[in-house]
């Protein structure tokens, strides 16, 4: 299962995070992702598949060779 | 007032005999000088402005030793060079159909090709030694007729890259064949391109060949097989012209991935003994690009070699998004394709550049290339590479840069880093091994 399928609660404030559109920075550039959020905090859960796939990616693209 | 800045070794252009040569600063040049005790001085210019400087071009320190003594009249790579090979370029003919007056090879003449059999035991050597990207030259690789067989036998050997260095002019003439090379496992060309006007092509290759180069790109982009652009920069020919040729490559992404700047070094065959008027330097073209591209494309949007050596070239990354707009990729100087592994970064990176991979659908209007997913897609499809590479000459040659050579030609069993493969004395004979 994609584990930003499964619904995490907020380690700090105890709350369920939310989906959301979100900003990433990198570089000088910005780049908006859906990922799961905490309503109350904001801290994001940024799960290893997309750490190791797509933000690995613009990583590679992004800082050359 | 001039004023060394370093030490080298180079060689002499009439005897090729190894020299003493360093790097002499003379207001905003930089020349290679030496003096060979039979021939006498010789000084050619090899660096030209600040922008960017000399000594701000590229992080990196120079080895304390000098190399191998006897480099670079032997060579084979030996345990004194500093890279290993990124691409291995193999000739499988000597023939060409052009006769240019500026021909690195020589090409033109030889009747002995090797048969599609021995080329498949040079690419399963190349591949034992961990060298999967081959690029196919000559001569002109398409003046065989079993090219597409050569290809095939370079895929089964376990080549994972397979560039075709080309004219391009049999490409655009006879689409069945660019297609059979195509499904034989061709990755991508590298097309010599040195202009958006035939006056250039009548001065530089004796004749024009534009609409002959406009068919082989959309030939090879009706295929699906990624073309790069590879113009030969001489002062006075194309150097006006490096703004147009890389508007028009922009103009064709994605079948055209990139613009491949070599200017023009004097080896193989050229009309006469080159003068300091008649070279054009790395910050040169790179100034080229930004005035010509009236400031689209800064000299900032670039960073040095680091597969090579720093003065041996630039790239600069982009993707090119619709309605002509372009993002800079490459914002930062610091890369890290160094140490031991730059050979296997820089294979990955130019195949991952250069092959064409978009499956030909166009973008959603009014797509948001600042969302991940869209600006990943794009950057496959429509990445768009601007490099160079100054190759060196009997008259330029520095062995620090030498040593650092990561582009190897394969002869007589060895890989030979490029410029030391095909240095000529004055006279134009090749140096022996």
């Amino acid at each position: 299962m994609d584990s930003n399928e499964k619904t995490w609660k907020c380690g700090k404030c105890g709350v369920p995070l939310v989906v959301k559109k979100t900003v990433f920075s990198y570089l000088g550039r910005t780049f908006t992702h859906e990922v799961q959020r905490c309503p109350k905090c904001g801290n994001v859960f940024i799960p290893r598949d997309l750490a190791e796939g797509r933000m690995a990616e613009v990583e590679q693209q992004m800082e050359d060779k | 007032m001039s004023q060394i800045i370093r030490h080298t070794q180079s060689v002499c252009p009439v005897c090729l005999k190894r020299l003493p040569a360093d790097i002499v600063r003379d207001g905003q040049e930089y020349f290679l000088e030496k003096t060979c005790p039979e021939h006498g001085r010789f000084s050619a210019v090899v660096w030209r402005g600040d922008a960017p400087s000399f000594e701000a071009w590229g992080d990196y320190v120079p080895p304390e030793d000098d190399g191998a003594p006897d480099c670079p009249a032997s060579c084979g790579l030996c345990p004194a060079h500093l890279r290993k090979t990124c691409c291995a370029l193999v000739e499988v003919t000597a023939r060409c159909n052009l006769k240019c007056p500026v021909c690195f090879a020589d090409a033109g003449g030889g009747s002995g090709e090797p048969t599609v059999g021995a080329l498949y035991d040079i690419f399963r050597q190349l591949v034992r030694q961990g060298n999967t990207f081959v690029q196919l030259s000559g001569g002109e690789p398409t003046v065989r007729h079993d090219l597409p067989e050569i290809v095939a036998a370079a895929k089964k050997a376990g080549c994972e890259n397979i560039q075709l260095n080309s004219n391009g002019l049999r490409l655009g003439a006879d689409p069945a064949f660019a297609k059979a090379l195509k499904d034989a496992g061709l990755s991508f060309v590298f097309m010599q391109f040195d202009g958006t006007e035939d006056g250039i092509y009548e001065k530089l290759r004796g004749r024009p060949l534009l609409a002959e180069k406009k068919a082989a790109i959309r030939v090879c982009g009706e295929l699906r097989l990624g073309v790069t652009l590879v113009p030969t920069v001489v002062p006075g020919v194309n150097d006006h012209n490096i703004g147009d040729i890389v508007n028009f490559a922009l103009r064709g992404s994605p079948a055209v991935r990139g613009v491949h700047f070599q200017p023009v070094s004097y080896f193989g065959r050229y009309p006469k003994a080159p003068e300091n008027k008649d070279r054009i330097t790395l910050p040169e073209v790179l100034c080229a690009v930004e005035r010509q591209t009236g400031g689209t494309i800064k000299v900032s949007d670039f960073a040095p070699s680091c597969c090579d050596h720093p003065r041996c070239g630039f790239h600069g990354d982009f993707v090119v998004l619709p309605k002509g707009m372009l993002l800079r990729l490459t914002n930062n100087k610091k890369s890290s394709c160094c140490g031991d592994d730059a050979h296997l970064k820089n294979r990955s990176f130019v195949s991952r550049r250069w092959t064409r991979t978009d499956d030909g659908a166009p973008d959603p209007e009014g797509a948001d290339y600042r969302d991940m997913d869209t600006f990943l897609k794009r950057v496959r499809s429509h990445g768009f590479t601007i490099s160079a590479m100054a190759f060196q000459d009997a008259y330029t040659l520095d062995l620090e840069r030498l040593r650092t050579c990561s582009l190897h030609v394969f002869r007589d069993g060895r890989v030979i880093p490029f410029c030391r493969s095909y240095l000529t004395s004055m006279d134009g004979n090749r140096a022996g091994t």
